[in-house]
């Protein structure tokens, strides 16, 4: 079914689901939604499947219009959404009539906004799944005047407006500092370099996008180098390269790297890594590894009551 | 120091690191690809993916399925075994190389640097096989070894922001044949058509670490024809001599 042509695609607007899986060894990322909490929620919105493909979009600037009647939700960053000349809710399931314009006018809150549509977004699915991977040459950001197909929506229709109460909603302003586990290079560093990354703010790169972003700001100490032999990247890998600022490697980052790897960022913090502002600071936090664990587990039970709510 | 290898450790939440003896040899990337063999026959739930590099191994895990010490007892036991482990045969991939000049941005330099002709460059190198250690970085790309010494050239000091598709080159001991444009780094003296990277296959590339890979000179009218076949019609076995 046609759902939306782009009028603008703002600075990139790229289709995600959930990601690849199984693929690293032969040289491919994840990819999927940089705030997977985020893109979730949107298809629960309109009881689409968890991984049903929606529109990432970064900073305001896209603007879409509808070519049918379609059922939509918005989630993720505020980047306040306006249909026509009215407010659009966010969190919220709501349609959207035949010819009426989506425009993303102002970042309010967070970096990026996920656009979800009843039956999810229509493109060809390559090694399975819909996400873009630009590097990759699979797909490719939005560009002016595309038209966008839905899938059908197998599922009951149903009356009841979903939307997702204020205190389950997460904010993106946090200041407190990004939890990482240390290592599994860490003792490629002294520990006046440990000490170093664990008490400075650090300056993301305005480069930033979705394989990662260099840092400014103090140079960790380097105890043995310049680099390790080549091995894996776990996602949220933190590398220091020979000038002594940290890189944080994301979901389309390379999967191989020859820099020593000084810790990894916990799981429960990738979403929130893929709402932090270009030119914004970070700071990082060592936990151990059972907390992290613990951390995760309390996620999963929040997102549970989640899903129990949007049912 | 006396590290015994392999070293088995817990990295981040989901993953367990597995290192063999430090070094870039034929003999310890064996063991690596014979564990991820191992491990890939052994199914287990919660276990995610196997990944292979040099000297490494991670087993990426779902740490909300599988605990920790599953997976460690399973890595220990499939290593136990490692000698026993018997990889598919080794394949040699062909693909055919124009290493016309257009094609080749460092062939000179390369030459001044080694003190070799041109043609003794290409002809030195395009007669090598070179073994594939494992795939990483972006898109399938093959990490290959055994560069002669007499080529070993270092990299630029300032890497290039954009090398084409299927340029072939070298920095050190080791090649690469670039799956997609990228930036690099390495001495690119020429180029293949032969597509190594297919993002609508599956896989997305034929080549497995363990194979060889050789970049025969041709003209470059063959090597553009060679360009609409598939990469799988340049594989035959490999005899090792």
């Amino acid at each position: 079914m046609r759902a939306f042509k782009i009028l603008s695609p703002g600075i990139q607007t790229t289709i995600q689901d959930q990601g690849r899986h199984g693929l690293i060894k032969y040289g491919i990322p994840k990819s999927g939604a940089m705030d997977q909490r985020s893109f979730v929620i949107a298809n629960l919105l309109l009881r689409n499947p968890d991984n049903a493909a929606a529109l990432e979009t970064t900073l305001p600037g896209l603007k879409l219009q509808a070519l049918t009647k379609i059922t939509i939700s918005i989630t993720g960053a505020d980047l306040d959404p306006w249909v026509n000349d009215q407010p659009a809710p966010q969190y919220t399931a709501f349609t959207m009539r035949e010819g009426d314009v989506l425009y993303f006018k102002k970042r309010k809150q967070g970096l990026r906004a996920y656009l979800a549509v009843q039956g999810g977004f229509d493109v060809l699915e390559v090694l399975g799944s819909r996400s873009t991977y630009i590097r990759g040459r699979i797909g490719a950001p939005l560009g002016a005047g595309e038209a966008l197909s839905s899938c059908p929506f197998d599922r009951e229709a149903t009356e009841d407006v979903l939307t997702l109460p204020r205190e389950y909603r997460p904010d993106f302003d946090r200041a407190d500092p990004i939890r990482v586990l240390m290592g599994p290079q860490d003792d490629y560093f002294t520990p006046h370099g440990i000490e170093t990354f664990l008490n400075s703010t650090y300056r993301i790169s305005p480069q930033a996008d979705r394989q990662g972003f260099r840092t400014e700001g103090p140079s960790i100490e380097i105890a043995k180098g310049p680099g390790i032999i080549t091995d894996p990247i776990p996602p949220g890998s933190i590398q220091v390269p020979g000038d002594g600022k940290p890189i944080v490697l994301l979901r389309d980052a390379q999967v191989t790297g020859g820099y020593a790897k000084i810790a990894i960022v916990a799981r429960v913090e990738m979403d929130s890594l893929g709402q932090m502002l270009p030119g914004g600071t970070i700071r990082f936090q060592r936990i151990d590894r059972q907390k992290a664990l613990d951390l995760l587990y309390e996620e999963t039970q929040r997102r549970n009551r989640i899903r129990d709510l949007l049912k | 120091m006396g590290n015994t290898y392999p070293v088995i450790r817990a990295v981040a939440e989901g993953s367990i690191l597995v290192e063999y003896e430090e070094e870039v040899s034929l003999e310890v990337n064996r063991k690596t690809r014979q564990l991820a063999f191992g491990m890939e026959q052994r199914p287990c739930p919660g276990l995610q993916e196997v990944i292979l590099t040099y000297r490494s191994v991670v087993v990426y895990f779902d740490s909300l399925v599988a605990k920790e010490e599953t997976i460690r007892g399973l890595i220990e036991e499939v290593n136990a075994n490692l000698v026993e482990i018997e990889l598919p045969p080794p394949r040699l991939f062909r693909i055919p190389t124009t290493y016309s000049p257009a094609y080749g941005p460092d062939l000179d330099r390369v030459a001044e640097h080694t003190g070799l002709t041109p043609d003794e460059v290409i002809q030195l190198f395009s007669s090598q096989v070179y073994p594939v250690y494992f795939l990483g970085f972006i898109c399938s790309l093959a990490y290959l070894g055994g560069v002669p010494e007499a080529l070993h050239v270092p990299r630029l000091s300032t890497p290039r922001s954009f090398v084409p598709a299927g340029s072939v080159g070298f920095a050190g001991p080791q090649a690469n044949v670039l799956p997609v444009d990228s930036p690099s780094g390495f001495n690119y003296i020429g180029c293949t058509f032969v597509a190594v990277y297919d993002p609508n296959q599956f896989p997305p590339t034929l080549i497995r670490p363990g194979d060889y890979i050789q970049c025969p000179a041709v003209s470059e009218e063959e090597a553009k024809l060679a360009g609409e076949r598939h990469l799988g019609e340049f594989v035959e076995s490999f005899q090792n001599t």
